[in-house]
């Protein structure tokens, strides 16, 4: 097998990219001695008047499937170390019956098209243009698509779709080609009186070799007659099985993390919200389905361990991969099961007697393990590690219990944000708990004021406040729960799921005489990472504008039914969007004893079932500044369940503001 | 040149492709990020937040086809200099205005840029490279593109009359 790039995982190198141009010179000088400068000669194939296109796709195509199919035959080329396209049925039936359209109409196709740009064409630049708007309009209308583009049926070799051998499938191919050219050059004789090659011996001997090389196939093709590789991988899969390669013991694992080996790629493939509530430290999650995708570049390089709960997906996953030709992946024996059982279970729970060198050992990797992004040698969190954050009883994002989080006071990785005023915060808090003034995430934001601020200034507040995207956020506020549920709109916007409300807030802490204290946690900055992609819950005035025109998406005003109906208002205009419906926040909640809390869910539930048709309708929500609003988007979508909500933050104060916006 | 001169050496530049890149040849995806950049450079919230452009992340001119487009621009010109072929023009049948041209030449570009993306290559980096290596999906996409050009020539045909 010969190194590429493609198999040594190294195609976004600058060698590679410098291959790469290399190549793009020989194909575009290939391309302009074919006369492929020219859209008239590429067009002239569609009118029988030129046939030159199919002569060199054709003899391009059939020398370079011989070189293949040699190198596979001697295996150099392995589905290991080449990248060969998958086929999607529709997608490319589809695509070609559009493609030879455009071509056929421009003249040019893009490596052509570039071809012709070198060469002075201004109807190639127009085109090229052209083709960078198709892509652009193809990323606007991707996800509709749907199935189209996500039927991948992987790598399939034509000979195998037709059940012959590799070796006659290419005589075939290599017979139709040369039959193509002295069709072609018939074609050309007729049509302008001579053809330049028909009948010469060049023609003749060009035939000869091609039909030779490919009756050769035949020879070397023994060991290759069909899926060349697949027979020797299965064989792999299974001698790697028996001599058991394909797990990793639990206590090899906790070892190699535990000393910061580089080479181990930790792969979590449960859902995320199980990810949310634990997963081994340095694991990244990642779905069965983007595997592929996103190990990419870890292909063949270092160890991929995979783990679920228990063993069976991550082995189906393991020998999928394999078969993409990924040698170097693992899985857990036991799962995160045997994980927990065999390396931080606290040796005192243990029936068997545990020698001191392995209980030391257990201690070392319950330090480790359940420190969520403590610094090591950080002595003051070790000595709580006895008792880790135990997040299993709660729904993430959601609720938490005054009882949960006055057992788990103190315990590391927890973060506790005090939403009261600070004369109220300094006479008495939640001991641990951080105050923050709620206005400081809000400000003006392009025009309007009151709006949540831009996601790397929230990052930016929760690095001065200490928190690291996998602690845990405890929102504390008084009776206006739209206040914790708005720092949730901030935390959703960071995109740490790891956060909950309290539920009753600081009076229900209070009334059960929960412990309090008046000292200031100590804080260390910490870097709190703005996410790669931007949330998307949050809609502007222009997206409100489409969804009134578009039936079946509903616009939930928030606000109280005077200004709902306009009989008050404190803005230039009163009044509601037009087609919007009332639902004021204030119902969703009621007072027990001596604190406010949500309605019980099954009486939310029924109310939001009869206003939204289904989970998955699309919703707006908005009130004036979006404060009100962030509670009932908290109680749709981390009660409720519902998937398609959005968040109006400019609200009513923008609305009324803008005239040429309408009003009912 | 011979037109199957010229065949042997885009084959045997595409049989190198797949041997030292390991991949071959392809000249539709470098268009499209380029097309993603000049988007992300507009609004970049909106492209990264968008499914298909999203997936290339803050950068995706770095990306080896990129670097093969622009090989194919370089290595033309060096051709076409070489040639004497260099001439700055609208190419068109004798009676066609230089207008008509171009607008069929803009709109069979947006139409074959979205095929590309939709079959995931164009010419190249389909009809050429996957046919060769003789995928399944490849082959059907060379066979349509054909159906597809021939089954609407005689509809555009008036660009190229003398």
């Amino acid at each position: 097998m010969i190194e590429t790039f493609f198999g040594s995982g190294t195609l976004d190198t600058p060698a590679a990219f410098l291959a790469s141009l290399l190549i793009g010179i020989a194909f575009g000088m290939a391309l302009e001695q074919a006369g492929f400068g020219s859209s008239r000669r590429l067009a002239g194939i569609f009118y029988f008047r030129d046939m030159t296109v199919l002569k060199v796709m054709f003899t391009a195509v059939v020398v370079a499937m011989l070189g293949i199919c040699y190198a596979k035959a001697f295996g150099w080329v392995t589905l290991e170390n080449v990248y060969f396209l998958h086929t999607l049925y529709a997608a490319q039936i589809l695509g070609g019956v559009l493609f030879g359209a455009g071509f056929v109409m421009s003249g040019w196709c893009p490596g052509t098209g570039a071809v012709g740009l070198a060469s002075g064409k201004i109807d190639a630049l127009v085109f090229l243009m052209g083709a960078a708007g198709g892509s652009m309009l193809y990323n606007e209308v991707y996800p509709i698509l749907g199935s189209i583009t996500t039927a991948d049926r992987g790598v399939i070799f034509a000979y195998d779709s037709l059940g012959v051998s590799e070796a006659s499938f290419a005589f075939f191919l290599t017979l139709i080609a040369v039959g193509c050219f002295w069709g072609s050059e018939y074609i050309e004789k007729k049509r302008h009186g001579k053809g330049e090659q028909w009948g010469t011996p060049f023609l003749k001997a060009f035939s000869a070799v091609l039909i030779v090389g490919a009756f050769g196939l035949f020879a070397v093709a023994g060991q290759s007659t069909s899926a060349f590789s697949k027979a020797a991988q299965e064989t792999g899969l299974l001698d790697g099985l028996q001599a058991g390669l394909d797990h990793i013991e639990p206590q090899e694992l906790a070892d190699r993390l535990l000393a910061g080996d580089p080479s181990v790629k930790l792969v979590d493939i449960r859902t995320p919200v199980e990810f949310a509530q634990f997963h081994i430290r340095s694991a990244m999650n990642i779905q069965v389905g983007d595997l592929p995708a996103s190990l990419a570049s870890h292909k063949n390089q270092g160890l991929i361990v995979l783990y679920s709960n228990g063993m069976t997906h991550p082995a189906q996953a393991r020998d999928s991969l394999f078969r993409l030709g990924f040698n170097n992946v693992y899985f857990l024996t036991d799962g995160l099961e045997g994980f927990l059982k065999t390396c931080l279970k606290p040796v005192s729970l243990r029936p068997e007697p545990v020698s001191r060198a392995l209980a030391s050992k257990i201690n070392a990797w319950r330090a480790f393990f359940f420190a969520l992004a403590i610094p090591a040698g950080d002595s003051a969190a070790t000595a709580n590690l006895s008792s880790a954050l135990d997040l299993s009883p709660l729904k993430i994002p959601g609720l938490v219990e005054t009882d949960w989080l006055n057992t788990n006071l103190g315990k590391p990785g927890l973060k506790i944000i005090d939403l009261r005023t600070q004369p109220e915060y300094n006479s008495g808090h939640i001991p641990g708990s951080l105050s923050l003034n709620l206005e400081s995430l809000r400000g003006l934001v392009r025009g309007v004021p009151s709006s949540l601020l831009p996601v790397a200034m929230l990052a930016e507040h929760f690095s001065l406040m200490g928190v690291r995207p996998d602690d845990f956020v405890v929102l504390v506020c008084t009776d206006k729960l739209q206040d914790a549920t708005l720092v949730g709109m901030a935390c959703e916007r960071l995109q740490h799921s790891r956060y909950g409300m309290l539920r009753g807030g600081f009076p229900k802490w209070q009334a059960e005489k929960c412990p309090l204290d008046t000292i200031f946690p100590s804080i260390k900055p910490s870097h709190y990472p703005v996410p790669e992609r931007p949330e998307t819950f949050t809609v502007t005035a222009r997206e409100v504008l489409t969804a009134i025109n578009k039936p079946g998406t509903i616009i939930l005003d928030v606000r109280s039914a005077d200004y709902f109906t306009g009989k008050k208002q404190d803005e230039a205009r009163g009044g509601h969007i037009p087609g919007a419906i009332n639902r004021p926040f204030s119902e969703d909640v009621a007072t027990v004893d001596t604190y406010n809390a949500f309605k019980p869910i099954d009486a939310l539930r029924g109310i939001y079932g009869k206003l939204i048709p289904t989970k998955e309708t699309p919703v707006i929500v908005h009130c004036r500044t979006g404060h009100q609003a962030s509670q009932t988007y908290f109680v749709l979508v981390r009660l409720l369940g519902y998937s398609d909500v959005t968040w109006y933050d400019a609200g009513w104060t923008e609305w009324a503001a803008r005239p040429e916006f309408p009003v009912e | 040149m011979n037109p199957y001169y010229a065949g042997v050496l885009l084959g045997i530049t595409l049989l190198l492709s797949y041997l030292i890149l390991g991949a071959g040849l392809g000249a539709s995806s470098g268009i499209a990020r380029v097309g993603a950049s000049i988007e992300l450079l507009l609004a970049p919230a909106r492209t990264l937040a968008s499914e298909y452009f999203g997936n290339w992340g803050q950068h995706p001119l770095k990306y080896y086809l990129v670097f093969m487009l622009a090989g194919v621009f370089f290595g033309g010109l060096i051709s076409a200099l070489l040639a004497n072929r260099c001439d700055v023009k609208v190419e068109r049948g004798a009676t066609c205005s230089s207008q008509k041209r171009l607008r069929f030449a803009l709109a069979g570009g947006i139409i074959a840029g979205f095929a590309s993306r939709l079959a995931n290559g164009c010419t190249s980096g389909q009809a050429l490279t996957g046919s060769a290596a003789l995928i399944t999906g490849s082959l059907l996409f060379l066979i349509f593109m054909f159906a597809g050009g021939y089954s609407i020539a005689w509809f555009v045909r008036r660009q190229w009359d003398d």
